[in-house]
């Protein structure tokens, strides 16, 4: 067979082509030798493909991390859940002594004890500062502000004022203990209105207390603990209606019994104190568009109790 | 023959139809699974070198052989019958 020199045309390479194609056993051996060819091309476009992914971590990738699944397994032991952790109750070393008042208090109510005890958190460190405030100027809550602002009368007399201030620090030294631990109470001064069917410190209270307190705070009777709400005037939790209804039976039962009581209070206070108490500062509003004599406005005053 | 091989081989090349049955091969291997199969081949060798640098030579050298045997029988079949058909059909031209 002559050799295939880099002269040979494109005719001639036909023409051996053609020579060589005769035979069917050439054809055949040519057929596997192209197979092989075309085969090991093929393979090797491959196997670039893998490398190059390998080396630029495209593979890597692509197929993501293999997941173990010893991680998964579900676990069947007695004292154990699924995931292996352990059923068991929690050690008592959860439990963290409260640095206020010393008893052990679990960890998850660690954080709310502590706004109950020492006056941590939203609301009760805004009582506690306008406890602090109290005993040396004059208390920061709203009801003081609104009253202030609100009450023109007030404006003329600042000797009036500061009475009154004086009789809010008063009260508020009185009424602290009370409410941080309502029930100890009880026995103090049980003598005053126990036909109120509004909670337990409402009955041992005086018609007088009970009124500067629901300026300050809210006072719903919680339905499962039945203390008193000790938030804002404006507390979320509860809604107006409640706090409307809630003074409504608290303070109706001892205005006609002690109706020249009330009236000795008024002559000797400023004659609306609780301008910002939610439930008759709406109606007191109302009333004040029209300047009444002092007189009448008393009697208004208990007229929006009755109305309801 | 080498030479008579390397001449329809070469004519192949020319007309064209060489890169034709390429095409084809590469279509029926991916169609067959043959090539995720080289691909976990790849990935046992380079398990086996976990720190050492696979290189593309070696890769070529340890996957190769196995890659052949793993070609299913049809698709090489079909292949070589095309080829051969190819071949002859173009004697008659």
């Amino acid at each position: 067979m002559s050799t295939i020199v880099s002269e040979l045309s494109m005719n001639d390479l036909n023409n051996k082509f053609f020579e060589i194609m005769q035979s069917e056993s050439n054809a055949e051996e040519a057929a596997n030798f192209i197979y092989d060819s075309v085969f090991d091309d093929v393979t090797v476009g491959f196997l670039f493909e893998f490398h190059h992914g390998l080396k630029t971590g495209l593979s890597d990738l692509l197929e993501g991390e293999k997941e173990d699944d010893d991680v998964y397994k579900i676990v069947n032991t007695p004292e154990c859940d699924v995931f292996g952790f352990s059923i068991m109750k929690k050690t008592p070393d959860s439990n963290c002594s409260c640095p206020n008042c010393e008893r052990p208090v679990s960890a998850t109510r660690f954080a709310p004890h502590l706004e109950k005890c020492m006056g941590m958190g939203r609301n009760s460190s805004r009582i506690a500062s306008r406890r602090i405030a109290s005993n040396s100027r004059e208390p920061t809550s709203y009801a003081g502000l609104l009253s202030d602002d609100e009450d023109d009368a007030d404006w003329a007399g600042g000797s009036l004022q500061s009475e009154r201030r004086k009789r809010r620090i008063k009260n508020n030294n009185n009424r602290k203990p009370n409410k941080l631990h309502n029930g100890n109470n009880r026995n103090n001064n049980g003598n005053q209105s126990t036909d109120a069917d509004g909670g337990a410190t409402y009955e041992t209270m005086t018609a007088n207390e009970k009124k500067n307190l629901l300026l300050q705070i809210c006072g719903v009777v919680s339905e499962h603990t039945k203390k008193l709400c000790t938030r804002s005037t404006r507390c979320p939790q509860h809604t107006e209606e409640q706090r409307r209804l809630l003074r409504n039976t608290v303070l109706e039962p001892s205005t006609p019994e002690s109706a020249s009581m009330t009236g000795a209070d008024e002559a000797g206070s400023p004659p609306d104190s609780s301008p910002s108490s939610s439930c008759s500062s709406s109606s007191r509003k109302r009333d004040r568009h029209r300047p009444p004599p002092k007189m009448k406005n008393k009697r208004e005053r208990v007229s929006p109790n009755d109305r309801d | 023959m080498t030479v008579n091989n390397t001449i329809a081989h070469q004519r192949l090349i020319l007309s064209g139809d060489r890169e034709r049955f390429k095409e084809l091969l590469r279509k029926r291997l991916i169609e067959c699974g043959w090539r995720d199969q080289v691909r976990m081949l790849c990935r046992d060798v380079v398990k086996e070198r976990e720190n050492s640098d696979v290189s593309f030579d070696m890769l070529v050298n340890r996957v190769t052989p196995r890659a052949r045997a793993l070609v299913p029988d049809t698709v090489k079949k079909e292949l070589l019958q095309k080829i051969k058909t190819h071949l002859l059909t173009q004697k008659d031209q």
